[in-house]
């Protein structure tokens, strides 16, 4: 009996595990290099995210680096005194750590290959979070719970951690995104 | 003069910083004294006024620090451009403020630009960092 019931609870992880596996057919692929960090840091790579985590984190969300191209990068941390209408500039050493640290995992691939030589600051700007987020309705993005594409974790559940599955998608007064 | 110094950084130290906040601030005295030889000592009402009044901002709109930090430092407040939580400036609800210089440092010149569209004098800064200490 045991035996049997055991099977059955294997069978339906197994389905599970498979059915979880086809809901997340769309995931970001951002996001899967954003996982492979998964190999053990040393100390001071350890230091290195909570710098940039404390210091870009403090207005908006730490964005994964892994969305823009270091050009980006370069781009937002060579203005930073004018970042976005407002100061956001930082002592000349935490300044150094944090663009080595963007241009180290900065996307490999260009995304900005349709923008006509313009160099995106905003992720939201790159054709491929366009792409990604044509179905989403003005009205969602500008309602105060989420004021604009630049909150990430207004919807995206786990962003913070670097995770975007489309299941963990949870827009405020709409809830879960069916596509 | 010397009295002064020590009566200033004595009843400083009844306020909410830590030593090397106290210590930058003492720094800040030092030089608005050298920049206006009738400065004497910071003022928590002119802190206030910096604080609470309205100014033409970094992105040329009307802009006061209490815009993000609300009226009352004792609550958080909220960035007004990204919606972002902002903790309580107020050092008796959330003792990490007022206790890195560097922070403090980095802060009072980003937000005066913000809020000014110039740097904070010593003497401003001073005053404001004074009222927050108070409240």
């Amino acid at each position: 009996m045991t035996k049997i019931l055991n099977l059955t609870v294997a069978v339906l992880l197994l389905a599970g595990g498979v059915y979880l596996y086809a809901e997340d057919e769309h995931e970001e692929h951002a996001v899967r290099s954003a996982n492979v960090a998964a190999k053990p840091m040393t100390p001071q790579e350890k230091s290195t995210v909570a710098l940039y985590q404390k210091e870009c984190g403090s207005c908006h969300m730490a964005y994964q680096p892994q969305f823009l191209p270091k050009r980006s990068w370069d781009k937002t941390m060579n203005t930073l005194e004018n970042h976005f209408g407002t100061d956001a500039s930082l002592d000349p050493s935490d300044h150094k750590i944090i663009q080595n640290y963007l241009a180290t995992h900065a996307s490999k691939n260009d995304r900005m290959s349709d923008m006509k030589g313009a160099v995106a600051l905003r992720i939201s700007e790159t054709p491929y979070f366009v792409r990604e987020h044509r179905e989403v309705t003005k009205k969602m993005v500008t309602q105060p719970e989420v004021k604009s594409f630049a909150n990430c974790n207004a919807c995206h559940t786990q962003a913070a951690s670097g995770s975007y599955r489309e299941r963990e998608i949870r827009i405020p007064n709409y809830g879960r995104w069916e596509d | 003069m010397k009295y002064l110094a020590i009566v200033t950084m004595f009843s400083m130290s009844l306020m909410a910083a830590s030593p090397e906040v106290l210590q930058y601030m003492n720094d800040l005295s030092k030089t608005a004294k050298a920049e206006n030889s009738a400065f004497n000592g910071f003022n928590a009402a002119r802190g206030k006024e910096i604080f609470t009044s309205t100014h033409t901002g970094k992105q040329g709109k009307p802009m006061a620090c209490t815009s993000c930090h609300t009226l009352n430092l004792a609550n958080s407040g909220k960035n007004s451009l990204t919606g972002k939580v902002i903790e309580p400036l107020s050092p008796r609800v959330n003792p990490q403020r007022l206790t890195s210089t560097k922070e403090v440092n980095k802060w009072l010149k980003r937000n005066f630009m913000d809020v000014y569209a110039r740097e904070g004098s010593a003497q401003e800064k001073g005053d404001v960092l004074t009222y927050i200490m108070k409240n």
